[in-house]
C-alpha cells in the first residue's frame, strides 16, 4: 500500500491537474443517457463517436494516454457530455470491430486510456517486415531487468546494465540521443516506466518499476522466454518469475497488482 | 578515555551504528572538557587538518568504491563487500572528529543496503539473475563483434564493436512480447499543400482583346503574349506594310493611332486591328507617342531604331473598347475608310 501511495506523491504535478479538471465531469447516470440519446440524432451520435476514435488514433501515435478530462473538454464537449459513456461504449466497439485494438484504461482513479492490439503475437519474431523502432529494444531490456529483479530496481542497476551495452545516460548516444530523457520522461510519460523517488535517500536517489502501460501491453512470460533463449536455460528455473509470468499473463486488465 | 575508545573498536559489533553515534558524543565532550588536558601529541593528532582530510578522503574512496562496484560486491563469487568492511574497521580506528564519524555512517548504510541485498539474493528460489552475464548475453545477441584475446571486461568500448543495426535486432526480436497498437498514419500522407503556380501568362492573353476604357493613351509599349499562329503573324506583317507605305507616303504628317486601326464597317475588325499592331509595338517595330494635342499616333520604327527601342523602358498599357466607344471615335475623328483592309479585300 505504502508504494502505491508514493505513486501518487511522486508522479508529476500534472496529475493532481488532472483531478481537479475531471472532478468537474461526473458520469452520467443511465437514465441521463437515455434522455440524451433521444434528443439526438444518430448521425450526431455516430460523428461525435467518429471523432473520438480519431482523436485516441492520433494521441496513440506518440504513445501519450489519453485522458478522460481532455477527451471530454476537447472532443466531447458540453453538448454531448451527457451521453459520454455511449460514446465510448461505440468507440470501444469501433477500435475491436474495425482496427483489432482494445481501448484499455490503464489508470481507474485517474481515467486514462491507451489503446494496445488486441491480436494474439506471433511466436519469436515476425514475419511481417516493419521497420523497427530501436527504442522499443532499449525499453525491452529495462523492463527485462526490472521483472527478473522483481519488480523494483535501483536505477542505478539501470544505468550500470545499460553502460555494459555501450549506452551511457551522461553521453548522447547515436540511436537514442538524450537517453536519460527518453528513460526517465518519455519512457515514463508513456507509462511504461515508473520513476519514484526513494524517500530518505541522500543524494535522492530513484527507483524503476513498471508502468501502467507495461502492465497491460508486455507480455512476462515473453520476456522470460527470451531469457530462456539468451541464456541457454530453462525459463522455469526462474522459479519466481515464472511464477509471476504466468498467474498475470492471462489478465488482460490492468490491476493495481502490487509488483513485490 | 583513548584507551576506552580503543576498547570499543575492538569490541563492539560492526553491524549497527549506535557506538559510532555514542562515539561522536564522547568525542564533543571530550573536545570541549579537554580543552588543555591530555598529551600534547594526542592532542595534535586529534586535530592535525592534513591527516583528518586523509581519513575522509579514504572513506570516501571506500564509498565510492562500493557505490561504482555494486554489481561486482553483490556477485556471490567474491567476498569484496567483507573486505571494504575490514578496511572501514582499520580507518575507524583513526576518527576522531563527527566529520569522519559521519562519513564512517555513511559508508556503513551503504554496505548495509548492499549486504540486505546479497542475503535476499541466498533466500531467493531458483536461479538468481545476473545483469552482469544479462548484458554479455545480448551484447553476443545484437552481434557484437569482439576483438580477439582476452580483453578486461571492465573496459568499455575496448573489447569489440557493435554493427549498426544491434538495437533494431533487439527490437525485432522484442517486438512479440508486446501487444502494442500500431501506430496509426494516413497512407498517402496528407497533400501539401503549395500556392497555385503564378497564372499572369493566362491572364495576359485574356486581356489581350482588352476590357477598360481609357481615352488617355500613354505612349508604352505592350507587353503580351501572342498566339504562334500563323495567320496572326501574316496579318501583323501586312499592317505593319500598310503602316510603314502610309509613313512613307508622308514621313512629316503623323498617323493617327484611333485612324489607323479603326475600320468604320465593322467593330469586329477593328478589334483585330488593335490586337495585331499591338504586336507591332511589342515587337519594337512601331511605335506609339503622343503629339501635340496629346492624341496617341503610331509610326513605324526606323530600321537602325529598333536597337535603341529594346534598350528603352518598357512600358505597358491596356487598350480596350467597346462599340459605344468605337462609334464615338468615329464621329470624333470623322473616319470614313478603313486605313487597313480585311484581308478578304487586300489586293497584291
Amino acid at each position: 500500500m505504502a508504494q502505491r501511495k508514493r505513486l501518487s506523491n511522486t508522479q508529476s504535478s500534472s496529475q493532481s491537474k488532472e483531478e481537479d479538471e475531471d472532478t468537474t465531469f461526473t458520469q452520467p447516470s443511465t437514465s441521463q443517457v437515455q434522455r440524451g440519446l433521444e434528443k439526438l440524432s444518430s448521425a450526431q451520435v455516430d460523428q461525435k463517436t467518429a471523432e473520438v476514435v480519431q482523436y485516441f488514433l492520433v494521441r496513440d501515435q506518440k504513445k501519450i494516454p489519453v485522458r478522460r478530462a481532455d477527451l471530454v473538454k476537447q472532443v466531447v464537449q458540453k453538448e454531448y457530455r451527457n451521453i459520454y459513456p455511449e460514446i465510448m461504449k461505440r468507440a470501444a466497439r469501433t477500435f475491436d470491430e474495425v482496427f483489432g485494438l482494445k481501448m484499455v484504461e490503464i489508470d481507474a482513479k485517474n481515467h486514462m486510456y491507451i489503446l494496445i492490439n488486441k491480436l494474439e503475437t506471433v511466436e519469436g519474431e515476425s514475419p511481417i517486415n516493419s521497420p523497427t523502432n530501436p527504442k522499443m529494444g532499449l525499453l525491452f531490456v529495462i523492463l527485462s531487468l526490472i521483472f527478473m529483479k522483481g519488480g523494483t530496481v535501483r536505477e542505478n542497476l539501470i544505468w550500470n546494465t545499460l553502460k555494459k551495452l555501450r549506452v551511457d545516460p551522461g553521453e548522447k548516444h547515436d540511436e537514442f540521443g538524450d537517453v536519460k530523457r527518453v528513460v526517465t520522461d518519455e519512457f515514463v510519460r508513456q507509462r511504461y516506466l515508473e520513476y519514484v523517488k526513494i524517500p530518505h535517500t541522500e543524494p535522492v536517489e530513484y527507483e524503476f518499476r513498471w508502468g501502467q502501460r507495461a502492465d497491460v501491453e508486455v507480455s512476462k512470460a515473453k520476456i522470460l522466454e527470451f531469457m530462456g533463449q539468451l541464456h541457454d536455460q530453462d525459463p522455469q528455473g526462474w522459479s519466481q518469475q515464472y511464477r509471476e509470468a504466468h498467474s498475470t499473463s492471462n489478465t488482460s486488465q490492468a490491476s493495481t497488482s502490487s509488483q513485490r | 578515555m583513548d584507551k576506552r575508545r580503543g576498547g570499543n573498536d575492538d569490541e563492539s559489533p560492526r553491524q549497527n551504528g549506535a557506538p559510532a553515534v555514542r562515539r561522536k558524543g564522547d568525542q564533543q565532550q571530550s573536545d570541549g572538557g579537554d580543552g588543555g588536558l591530555g598529551p600534547a601529541d594526542l592532542h595534535d593528532e586529534d586535530n592535525d587538518p592534513g591527516l583528518r582530510r586523509e581519513i575522509r578522503s579514504k572513506y570516501r574512496d571506500l564509498i565510492n568504491s562500493v557505490q561504482q562496484n555494486r554489481e561486482d560486491m553483490l556477485s556471490p563469487s567474491n567476498n569484496r563487500l567483507t573486505e571494504v568492511l575490514e578496511e572501514a574497521n582499520k580507518l575507524f580506528k583513526d576518527v576522531r572528529q563527527a566529520r569522519e564519524a559521519a562519513l564512517d555512517a555513511q559508508l556503513l548504510v551503504v554496505a548495509t543496503d548492499l549486504g540486505k541485498e546479497k542475503a535476499s539474493q541466498l533466500f531467493a528460489e531458483g536461479t538468481a539473475f545476473d545483469p552482469s552475464a544479462f548484458a554479455e548475453h545480448l551484447l553476443s545477441f545484437m552481434g557484437l563483434n569482439r576483438l580477439e584475446d582476452g580483453e578486461d571486461e571492465q573496459q568499455n568500448g575496448a573489447d569489440g564493436y557493435l554493427p549498426q543495426d544491434a538495437w533494431h535486432r533487439v527490437a525485432r526480436r522484442a517486438e512479440c512480447c508486446f501487444r502494442t497498437a500500431p501506430s496509426f498514419h494516413y497512407m498517402m500522407g496528407s497533400f501539401h499543400a503549395e500556392p497555385p503556380p503564378p497564372k499572369q501568362r493566362i491572364e495576359r492573353q485574356r486581356k489581350a482583346p482588352g476590357k477598360e476604357a481609357k481615352r488617355i493613351m500613354p505612349t508604352q509599349l505592350k507587353k503580351m503574349e501572342g498566339s504562334h499562329q500563323e495567320a496572326t503573324e501574316k496579318e501583323v506583317e501586312r499592317i505593319l506594310g500598310y503602316l510603314k507605305s502610309y509613313y512613307q507616303d508622308d514621313p512629316t504628317s503623323p498617323i493617327s493611332y484611333y485612324e489607323f486601326v479603326i475600320n468604320p464597317d465593322s467593330f469586329s475588325r477593328t478589334v483585330e486591328n488593335i490586337f495585331h499592331t499591338s504586336f507591332l509595338v511589342r515587337d519594337g517595330l512601331a511605335r506609339m507617342y503622343l503629339d501635340d494635342d496629346k492624341l496617341p499616333c503610331i509610326a513605324p520604327v526606323e530600321e537602325g531604331e529598333v536597337e535603341a527601342g529594346g534598350t528603352q523602358s518598357r512600358k505597358q498599357c491596356i487598350v480596350s473598347i467597346s462599340p459605344k466607344t468605337w462609334k464615338e471615335l468615329i464621329d470624333a475623328f470623322d473616319i470614313r475608310d478603313t486605313m487597313i483592309h480585311p484581308p478578304s479585300t487586300q489586293n497584291e
